[in-house]
């Protein structure tokens, strides 16, 4: 059981409402879910529009696939899995991928490389503040974009939604071993990237 | 003891952080840490970067996804739900939709039945007698309602002769008649069915029927009715019957179109006119003509002097005007020069039924 909306709701009971054709019952799962998904879309597309299409998808698709979900993970990792298929073929679809999407920084041992943020200043811009405010939230979704694609899920799946290596391996079809490098180079990127303020 | 160096260390740091690391590699590591503070201090930052990340709030989600997430469910509810999805929904779909495929193929076979009904239950196929000549346009409906149908007319004489040709045309009935002397008329015919001429719908209407065989009223020309009834209206602008007295105008608001043979023939219509010019403004009178006749919207096909097969001196000028200038056309002939009488059609006598778009004039100048 899992309580994501806040209002102590059992999700579950939501999938199980929906299975027996309660009205209202999907709406409540989409509302439910719906921040989650779009920010999972949006962070991976880094594109406001495509973000809602990719989200309504993911929405669609779950409506269509939710009497087959066997409650084996939670309703949200289902959901993020879904969200993240769709946000994959969605950058895979795009031409120009390469012009758009600067290539993520490769681990070195200068801390100052590819610094794309002004040092911190005084004791009120020290990361456990900002990380509060929504400029912290744009500075992380700004470097979380100069990663590359492939490793820009994982680390989304892995460190800001929990997913396991294993279910990250799964869900990208690659040996756990592979996940686990990508991600260490994923996140040495992040911190050389944040730097100033990490 | 530090058995690691900064290379092999920083390769483990994520791992170490998310305690998936063995027992010895994670000793070695920790080993590692205490004796360098560089990789301390990077072990340090990326905790912090990945205490970020962890913390960071999902944006909320635009009200648009909703809106459009509801609709799009609710489309494929309504067309996929029963073969796709879970039929517990199924319930909520109304009830009639079910039925929809069934009920419209229903309402066609009663749209193709009502058709069906309308031309069997149609009034009697009259056919109206043949389209006016051109040269002397017909004022008069084509319809006679008195016992005389058939015979000519003095005032009628090109349609006289056609009636005569062709046999008189058939009678119908007025309201209340003698259907034995509407037979009289025209024995050879099938027996018209009986039918009032009231039941014919209020509105004129403007376009015939493409079934030939089926009688459709048509507006009156506004003049039409004034010629008729004025002093020096031809006789034979629709008998009237004695029995339709001062209700006369029953008859003559109502004409009947011609055939579509004729509907459908090349616009415009044709119209010869003649103009006497004076002598002394004869010259230059062709394009006086055809000047007013561009400067009323019309074409001028030709302008020609002493063409072939004319008498000496004359022109001809062929225009076509579109058919609301053509009165104010004949007027401005009538200053040009004098119009004689059988020179002059009366550019109010437009066939009952369908009106032409345009009126081509040849005019004679002589």
């Amino acid at each position: 059981m899992e309580r994501p909306d806040g209002k102590g709701r059992p999700v579950d009971l939501l999938v199980e409402g929906f299975r027996k054709g309660t009205p209202g019952a999907f709406e409540a799962i989409v509302r439910a879910h719906q921040d989650r998904v779009y920010s999972f879309c949006a962070r991976m597309l880094s594109d406001r529009e495509d973000a809602l299409d990719a989200a309504q998808e993911v929405f669609l698709s779950a409506w269509r696939n939710l009497s087959g979900f066997r409650g084996e993970a939670a309703l949200s990792t289902w959901l993020l899995r879904i969200a993240a298929n769709r946000c994959l073929n969605r950058i895979r679809r795009r031409k120009s991928l390469s012009e758009r999407e600067a290539p993520w920084p490769e681990p070195s041992g200068e801390v100052d490389d590819g610094i794309i943020f002004q040092p911190a200043g005084g004791e009120g811009d020290r990361p456990d503040r900002l990380a509060e405010t929504c400029e912290m939230r744009e500075i992380l979704t700004e470097a979380l974009s100069h990663l590359d694609p492939g490793s820009r899920w994982m680390v989304l799946l892995s460190d800001v939604e929990g997913f396991s290596y294993e279910e990250i391996a799964s869900l990208a079809e690659v040996p756990v071993g592979t996940v686990k490098s990508r991600l260490h180079r994923a996140r040495m990127a992040m911190r050389r990237l944040l730097s100033p303020v990490a | 003891m530090d058995t690691m160096d900064c290379t092999q260390a920083r390769n483990l740091l994520s791992e170490h952080q998310d305690r998936t690391l063995d027992t010895a590699p994670a000793a070695a590591l920790g080993a590692h840490l205490r004796g360098c503070g560089e990789c301390a201090g990077a072990d340090a930052s990326l905790l912090a970067v990945r205490g970020l990340l962890r913390g960071l709030p999902p944006d909320p989600a635009p009200p648009e996804l909703l809106a459009r997430v509801l609709p799009a469910v609710e489309s494929e509810d309504r067309d996929a739900r029963p073969i796709s999805a879970p039929g517990g929904a199924d319930a909520a779909r109304p009830f009639l939709s079910r039925f929809r495929v069934p009920l419209e193929a229903a309402a066609v076979v009663l749209l193709f039945a009502s058709v069906y009904w309308y031309q069997q239950t149609s009034p009697p196929t009259v056919r109206p007698p043949a389209a006016p000549s051109v040269q002397a346009p017909v004022t008069t409906p084509p319809v006679d309602v008195s016992p005389e149908a058939g015979k000519a007319s003095p005032s009628r004489p090109m349609a006289a002769k056609r009636d005569v040709a062709k046999g008189p045309p058939p009678a119908i009935r007025p309201p209340g008649g003698n259907p034995e002397t509407a037979m009289e008329a025209g024995p050879s015919l099938p027996k018209p069915r009986p039918w009032a001429a009231d039941g014919l719908p209020s509105a004129p209407a403007y376009f015939a029927s493409t079934d030939s065989e089926r009688i459709v009223p048509a507006a009156p020309f506004p003049r039409l009715t004034a010629d008729l009834e004025g002093p020096g209206a031809p006789a034979s602008g629709g008998r009237r019957s004695a029995e339709a007295g001062g209700g006369a105008n029953f008859r003559l608001s109502r004409s009947f179109a011609a055939p579509p043979s004729r509907l459908l023939r090349p616009l415009p219509y044709e119209r010869d006119l003649v103009v006497n010019v004076k002598p002394e403004s004869r010259e230059g009178a062709e394009e006086r003509i055809a000047e007013w006749a561009l400067r009323l919207g019309g074409i001028v096909e030709r302008v020609e002097r002493n063409p072939a097969g004319a008498d000496p001196g004359e022109g001809r000028v062929r225009a076509i005007l579109p058919v609301p200038v053509a009165t104010r056309f004949l007027e401005e002939m009538d200053r040009i020069g004098t119009i004689p009488p059988e020179g002059k059609p009366d550019a109010a006598d437009f066939p009952a039924g369908a009106r032409a778009g345009s009126i081509a004039y040849t005019v004679r100048v002589r």
